[in-house]
């Protein structure tokens, strides 16, 4: 007790003390869109940092990219090229990228080629010509590339400890200059166990390609970057035509926001669908439309769409399957506009199915079109299309990666109906393949069913996380003017939902239907 | 680009009245890169660049043929080859190796890189295109005035 006292005084005694604030890192921004993030802000100024990995990962892009987003005429980079990529090849290929601004070069961007000094003299003469360049021209940034190639010749007439010498005296160097600086160089993991030069990094960014069956990946690890917290683990880069583009493994991963106890509820532009859900989709919502193939799908995604417009809400649709003018003929079929909104800038038709497509590309792909046209409503049709179009490695984590979205997606304020299909078994009755309704809110269930010899279509709300909904089982067709709900619930059938229903009651009295059932024009 | 070079080489031996001292400072104008190009692409870089335009001019100007590039990038035999051919013809040797080589680095890296390169080594001049006529005028009048 007396202890616990002492130590208490202690505190408030430490507490009082009036002690020098802590130095504030600015971080610097990395040129690279998501990176920062990942990063926990950028890069820290003045710092020593490592980018290595294999050939072809994206090394001396992500060089260039932190070069122009920071050089000036006042704090120039300084862009040392030793025995790797040539200067003129790498001007050739870097200015095919949006970020190479050619004007920023001689005054902002300088290049140096050390390949002489690094062939024909010592370490100590390299030092001294960075020295003398950098001394020179008061750099802001400095890039080795490669500083592989320094070091293999190096080592070739010098012993280790010189080699850590020259490490230090250039880091130590590099940073009283004030100087945030890069050395690239081309390494494999196992190289990292006692090289100095990783020992003394601030920071270490990892860019690797991972091969699975035919698909490569490229993929990005922050092994280290000292004062900062980064995103551990590794993240997805793809290289376009801005140059490097990050995707946090963790992209997504924000708390949920609380929603209003009473929400708006949207129309789905079913009115008795509308009806069967409580009045629509509590918005915010992540609806799954469950069905097999040529059950109405589509079309209802079609539909909720096509209602969100006519009410002045923007939408996305982010499409797997069909391309984009089946999308636009199947809504024309049902009398529904989707060309004049699209020119408007009121919705966007993203089809997306490049190979080997990541599910963070895809959330950053919808998050940002979702940002374009302002968009309320989003419709993924389909889940399993947008799986197939997945690299194979991203497979195994669909479910995980697919939770993150729809929390990221919802999270940005839109309502979300995604389409599954599901293999109709005449026993039972499954939602999805997936398991996944733990990341919806609301499932509506599509299924054929046998009834007087022809093969109807029904449908039935299952779950409705923000308020009750209709038990009942509806039969629905799909004609000119879209899924339309045609009869209140059966009362004269058991069984429905197992796709044989057995008939319990007098076959009520109906009109004669003229097969086939009057279904959208082309 | 052989009308840039020219201007460049006109500009690097004004003042030279006589066609022998004219001779003499024309492929100057060449030499006056060779510090930029080394920064950017080595010595190396440079005396590959060089050979292949001295390579390239050759067709048109055999004589071009028996000069060589040192290892430190300068010329070897040009004095001696020049001394043989006469100063109207090393004139347009140099022109034509000049054109050459700004040729290939337009088609490495393209026109404005090139033209920024250019700008480093002739500040005093406007260089505004590699379409000569464009600065040219701005120049001649800038004389005139």
């Amino acid at each position: 007790m007396k202890n616990k006292n002492h130590a208490g005084k202690r505190k408030s005694e430490k507490k009082a003390v009036n002690l020098p604030a802590r130095v504030a890192i600015r971080r610097l921004p990395t040129g690279v869109r998501g990176l920062d993030d990942i990063l926990g802000g950028g890069i820290p100024e003045f710092s020593f940092n490592i980018i290595a990995g294999t050939p072809g990962c994206g090394k001396t892009t992500l060089a260039h990219q932190f070069v122009f987003a920071n050089a000036t005429a006042k704090a120039p980079a300084l862009y040392f090229t030793v025995l790797g990529e040539p200067a003129l090849k790498m001007l050739r290929y870097q200015q095919q990228y949006s970020f190479f601004d050619e004007s920023r070069l001689g005054n902002a961007i300088r290049f140096i080629n050390l390949s002489d000094v690094v062939l024909h003299k010592d370490l100590d003469a390299v030092l001294q010509e960075i020295i003398k360049e950098v001394t020179a021209a008061n750099p802001g940034v400095v890039v080795v590339d490669s500083f592989r190639t320094v070091v293999r010749k190096a080592m070739a007439g010098a012993s280790e400890l010189e080699m850590q010498s020259f490490i230090q005296r250039l880091a130590l160097f590099l940073t009283s200059w004030e100087a945030t600086s890069f050395l690239v160089g081309e390494y494999t993991v196992d190289e990292m166990r006692d090289n100095p030069i990783f020992t003394v990094a601030d920071g270490l960014l990892w860019l690797s390609q991972v091969a699975e069956r035919n698909s490569v990946v490229r993929k990005l690890q922050i092994f280290k970057l000292r004062g900062v917290a980064s995103v551990p683990g590794l993240h997805t880069i793809r290289i376009g035509d801005d140059g490097l583009q990050a995707f946090s493994r963790t992209l997504g991963l924000v708390p949920k926001a609380t929603r209003p106890v009473r929400r708006r509820r949207l129309s789905v532009g079913i009115p008795d669908l509308d009806k069967m859900m409580g009045g629509g989709i509590p918005e915010g919502d992540s609806l799954l439309v469950a069905g097999p193939s040529g059950t109405g799908k589509s079309a209802l995604a079609t539909q909720f769409i096509a209602e969100g417009l006519r009410r002045g809400e923007p939408g996305i649709m982010a499409i797997f399957e069909e391309r984009p003018r089946g999308y636009m003929e199947r809504a024309d079929s049902f009398g529904l506009n989707l060309v004049t909104p699209q020119k408007k800038g009121k919705l966007e038709i993203l089809y997306l199915r490049p190979l080997d497509l990541s599910v963070d590309e895809t959330m950053q792909e919808i998050l940002d079109a979702i940002v374009r046209v302002g968009a309320k409503r989003l419709a993924i049709d389909s889940l399993v299309g947008f799986e197939m179009a997945l690299a194979p490695g991203f497979r195994a984590d669909f479910r995980e990666s697919l939770y993150r979205m729809i929390a990221a997606l919802t999270g940005a304020g839109v309502t979300i109906l995604s389409t599954v299909e599901v293999e109709d078994k005449f026993t039972e009755m499954s939602l999805s393949h997936y398991t996944i309704s733990f990341l919806t809110d609301d499932i509506i269930r599509l299924r054929y069913v046998e009834i007087d010899g022809q093969l109807r279509k029904v449908m039935v709300v299952t779950k409705m996380r923000g308020g009750n909904h209709s038990k009942d089982i509806r039969e629905y067709v799909i004609t000119d003017k879209g899924m339309v709900v045609i009869r209140p619930r059966s009362t004269e059938y058991d069984g429905l939902t197992t796709g044989i229903p057995r008939r319990t009651g007098p076959r009520q009295v109906q009109k004669e239907e003229a097969p086939p059932e009057p279904k959208a024009k082309k | 680009m052989r009308e840039f070079a020219a201007r460049l080489i006109a500009h690097e031996t004004r003042g030279n009245k006589s066609f022998e001292t004219r001779a003499a400072a024309a492929f100057l104008a060449g030499e006056k890169l060779r510090p930029q190009l080394s920064t950017l692409v080595g010595i190396a870089g440079y005396r590959a660049l060089l050979s292949r335009a001295l390579a390239l001019a050759g067709p048109e100007v055999p004589w071009l043929r028996a000069v060589h590039v040192k290892t430190d990038g300068s010329f070897d035999g040009l004095d001696e080859l020049g001394a043989q051919v006469g100063p109207e013809k090393t004139v347009e040797g140099s022109v034509v190796v000049l054109a050459q080589l700004l040729g290939l680095l337009v088609a490495f890296i393209g026109e404005n890189l090139t033209l920024g390169l250019a700008r480093e080594v002739w500040p005093e001049l406007p260089l505004n295109s590699l379409d000569s006529a464009e600065g040219e005028n701005d120049e001649k009048q800038k004389s005139r005035g």
